[in-house]
């Protein structure tokens, strides 16, 4: 099915399929945190909301279709996004005792958690 | 009234269409440093969570899971109804248009309420840091950083949600003095795409806040 989202052209029926995929995606997010699937649930549910977002960005966002010069746009937010993450990473990678849950505190190092 | 056929572009526009056009990469520009904005609030929660794991899912498991999924149902379902206005806009469905932007408005409302309602249960449960707090077992002093976050996070996307609201009030009016009809209707496009990216932003703080230590 070809989808047109120019609004002048465009029809319901692609959206409405749209938004039905984003509400079983949803559903689908909600019951990975019941699975007791542990380290692996926070992945499903941030690819999930991924999948969501590219959906919403790609038809209700309209950038699909002309003009093309939107795509700079929104990429550039997510280039950003990653020197942002990335720069910000070589210093909480490089941490020992980061993160807590991969790797033992050594004795002597005093976490949040300690307390006073 | 203005006639929507004496609509002209302002003057450093060549035609209507380039108009709406520019509207709109000025609003995916603003959108870039939104994605800024909330990214980095992400990036702290997601520091928070790997450092604090536990005490994270402890502290999650307070979050009130069924106010955030009706709530993620009534966003999504909002960005369909502001698509809807639009097209109608643009296909010169005046009555249409109007009414699927009441429906979003209404949308809007919904959630802001459930919001609220949500806002009421926390106070209850003492997860307000430094007003109402309370540190259930196995928290820590961490699992306050957790609260710190969604109370942080979820005033803010409130705030961006309010602003959307004001802006649909706003397309109301001007739709009234016949300035948004199927020649010119740029400004709901614009309206509609910022519409959208603030239900992107739930669709992310959802599983942060709603979604840890559930299982």
């Amino acid at each position: 099915m070809r989808i047109d989202v120019e609004p002048r052209r465009a029809r319901s029926l692609p959206f409405i399929i749209a938004w039905l995929i984003l509400l079983v995606l949803a559903g689908v997010s909600l019951v990975t945190a019941f699975l007791g699937v542990g380290v692996w649930a926070p992945f499903a549910q941030f690819g999930i909301a991924a999948m969501q977002a590219a959906i919403v960005f790609i038809l209700f966002m309209r950038l699909k279709g002309p003009p093309s010069l939107r795509w700079v746009f929104a990429i550039t937010g997510f280039f950003w996004l990653t020197f942002l993450f990335g720069l910000s990473m070589t210093d909480y990678a490089t941490r020992k005792g980061w993160p807590s849950s991969y790797m033992p505190t050594r004795p002597g190092i005093t976490t949040l958690n300690d307390g006073p | 009234m203005p006639n929507s056929a004496a609509i002209v572009p302002e003057v450093q526009y060549a035609t209507i269409k380039q108009q709406g056009e520019v509207a709109q990469l000025g609003m995916w520009l603003f959108l870039v440093n939104e994605t800024l904005f909330f990214g980095a609030l992400i990036f702290v929660y997601f520091i928070y969570r790997t450092t604090y794991p536990h005490e994270f899912a402890v502290a999650g498991k307070d979050a009130v899971v069924w106010c955030g999924t009706v709530n993620s149902v009534i966003l999504l379902t909002s960005s369909l109804t502001m698509v809807f206005a639009i097209n109608a806009g643009a296909q010169d469905a005046r009555r249409a248009m109007v009414v699927w932007l009441y429906a979003t408005i209404g949308l809007g409302c919904a959630f802001l309420g459930i919001k609220g309602f949500e806002y009421y249960l926390d106070f209850q449960d003492q997860v307000v840091p430094v007003v109402n707090y309370f540190a259930k077992p196995g928290e820590g002093t961490a699992g306050e950083l957790f609260w710190v976050f969604y109370w942080v996070a979820t005033s803010l996307h409130a705030i961006h949600l309010t602003i959307g609201i004001g802006l649909l009030v706003y397309m109301l009016w001007r739709i009234r003095r016949g300035e948004i009809t199927s020649v010119y209707y740029a400004p709901l496009e614009v309206v509609g795409i910022f519409w959208s990216f603030v239900d992107t932003v739930w669709i992310f703080l959802y599983p942060c806040i709603y979604l840890v230590g559930r299982s």
